[in-house]
């Protein structure tokens, strides 16, 4: 028996476990393609375009582009294994198996929550893993890298939570990951820095994208630098993350999507 | 006592559906409890409610006195459903189905695992404890519906058309099976559209009719408050209807065709001999007699009828597997 076990609830325990196991059990559909996905990046956008690009913000590109990498997997993963977890058993109607058993609504959303969190941080392990392989990784500031991936993977995963709650098709969770999510991550200065934006406008818009103090915070974990204060940034995407969590367990309770 | 269900002016709208209208009933615990009613009564709206999957719009339904809203928790804890739809998890084996519904219940891992066995060996599905739901028979999958609900070993069992769409055998077996549980003390509530299977296995059963419960009654005491036949063949056609002194209201009319005089009567078995006496005494000589009893399912289709006189839905008929001693 795990720690885990003895520690926690056991119906939290088991839910956690049961969707932590369904993305364990298939890992072609789960940690293949961003695996697959992220050598792609890092063999063209590090190290074909990386030698021409050079140095930004004082270290080589392929390490300066590792962080963001590393975010949009992460996040992206969150995102995907949330609402695809609870959008799949609305449509199949297994959620009822969970909705009508005695878990709290609170235990139930952080279920969901954590096992994608969980998901989001071993997709962002791996994307580091294929990273150190084609560059050196350090990471400066371990507190700060760990601080900032528990936050946003959680965040996303509550983020997650959400979209499969208010998606009636497939397509809908199709359109959210790729209509939405992939644009602020790609402006998200993933494969830029924000002191190579020649617009001043391009630069404040840029400062509405969440994705910047993300993937500047992770940046800062690893490389120990970042054009936005990281501290400033931890709280205010802590608070996010914990405001998007308690506005999934009153979805939850109020029966939003799941009920009728 | 505590009542195992308690429901009070129960309702719930859709958009401009009035699903249930004040439903009011009480099921007692330990006893089986039947509810019967045509396609759109509300039956699984009720459900729905008790169980967490539909929110109600008013009214109060308790669950061995704990509230389904505000005490959701040790509500949902005490029932065991088995839904007519096969909402089952499809990633997972059916053994670590059960195993996961255990364990939101707050069992533990080893426990549920022993549970797990025991519930898939009781339903006669253990052979396919590996294998996934999409992968069993229709009759495996009845199976493995009953065997979830009772992994939690619930104190409520509540099985919507446990038996729709089984072979005979089948739904002998599992007749069995809940009568063995309710005899050991588990409530359960029942709905069906086969009335032979309320009749036979309910002490008690509800008829509701759009979103009302029209009675609440045992299946006997419904049957008797149905019409009997009383078909009386004479000798000699009369003249004209023989007037018979009944001093009750139990008769309710007498026809008579050429020699065959047909009475309808409320519990027509005592209304008989008392038939044979007034016409011997009036010198009709008999040849034949036979009584009719009305069925539940008539009871039930009188009940439902509608204003225009047509009977809302039309149960299932009567069961194949006949022949039986009724249960108790």
């Amino acid at each position: 028996m795990s720690v885990a076990s003895k520690l926690l609830p056991v119906g939290f325990y088991t839910l956690a476990k049961r969707e932590i196991l369904r993305y364990v059990r298939r890992p072609k559909n789960t940690f293949v393609p961003p695996l697959i996905t992220n050598v792609l990046y890092f063999s063209v956008f590090g190290v074909v375009l990386g030698t021409r690009v050079g140095e930004i913000a004082g270290v080589p590109y392929i390490l300066f582009i590792l962080p963001g990498l590393v975010v949009l997997g992460a996040i992206s993963n969150a995102f995907e294994n949330a609402s695809f977890s609870i959008f799949h058993g609305r449509w199949n109607e297994y959620i009822h198996e969970t909705l009508t058993s005695p878990l709290s609504y609170a235990q139930m959303v952080w279920a969901y929550v954590a096992s994608s969190a969980i998901r989001g941080i071993a997709v962002g392990v791996l994307i580091s893993v294929i990273g150190a392989i084609f560059t050196t990784v350090g990471v400066e500031r371990p507190f700060y890298l760990v601080a900032f991936m528990l936050v946003i993977t959680v965040l996303f995963a509550g983020l997650g939570v959400l979209g499969g709650l208010w998606a009636e098709d497939f397509d809908d969770l199709t359109m959210m990951n790729q209509f939405i999510l992939r644009p602020l991550v790609f402006f998200g200065g993933v494969f830029y820095s924000l002191d190579d934006l020649n617009s001043e406008l391009f630069y404040t818009v840029s400062l509405f994208n969440p994705m910047i103090y993300m993937v500047n915070g992770v940046r800062y974990g690893f490389i120990g630098t970042a054009e936005v204060d990281p501290n400033a940034s931890l709280v205010v995407l802590t608070v996010l993350a914990a405001a998007v969590a308690a506005l999934d367990v009153a979805l939850f309770r109020r029966g939003y999507g799941l009920t009728e | 006592m505590t009542a195992a269900l308690e429901i009070r002016d129960l309702r719930k709208r859709y958009a401009d559906v009035q699903a249930l209208d004040g439903v009011s009933l009480t099921v007692p615990e330990g006893s089986f409890f039947g509810l019967l009613g045509p396609n759109g009564a509300g039956k699984t709206t009720f459900i729905n409610i008790l169980v967490g999957l539909v929110r109600k719009s008013g009214g109060e339904a308790r669950v061995f006195g704990y509230d389904v809203e505000d005490d959701y928790q040790e509500a949902r804890d005490r029932i065991g459903l088995a839904p007519q739809e096969f909402n089952v998890d499809r990633f997972f084996p059916i053994k670590e189905v059960l195993e996961h519904k255990a364990g939101y219940h707050g069992i533990p891992a080893d426990e549920a695992r022993e549970r797990a066995d025991e519930v898939l060996k009781q339903v006669g599905i253990y052979d396919k404890r590996d294998t996934r739901f999409d992968w069993l028979s229709g009759g495996m999958k009845r199976r493995f519906m009953l065997a979830r609900a009772l992994i939690t070993d619930p104190d409520l069992l509540i099985l919507d058309e446990p038996t729709a769409g089984v072979d005979v055998q089948l739904r002998r077996d599992l007749w069995d099976l809940i009568i063995d549980l309710n005899e050991a003390g588990t409530t359960i509530l029942l709905t069906t559209h086969y009335i032979e299977e309320a009749e036979r296995l309910c002490d008690e059963v509800a008829i509701l009719d759009s979103g009302n419960v029209v009675t609440v009654a045992s299946p006997e005491e419904l049957i008797d408050r149905g019409a009997d036949r009383i078909v009386v063949q004479l000798q000699d056609a009369p003249a004209g209807t023989p007037d018979l002194p009944f001093e009750d209201d139990r008769v309710d009319a007498v026809e008579l065709d050429g020699n065959r005089l047909v009475v309808t009567a409320r519990r027509g078995g005592l209304v008989a001999p008392d038939l044979v006496r007034a016409l011997d005494r009036a010198g009709h000589g008999i040849v034949d007699l036979e009584i009719s009893r009305t069925s539940l399912e008539e009871v039930f289709v009188e009940l439902t009828r509608t204003e225009d006189g047509a009977a809302v839905d039309e149960p299932a008929p009567a069961l194949a597997a006949n022949g039986e001693g009724g249960r108790r």
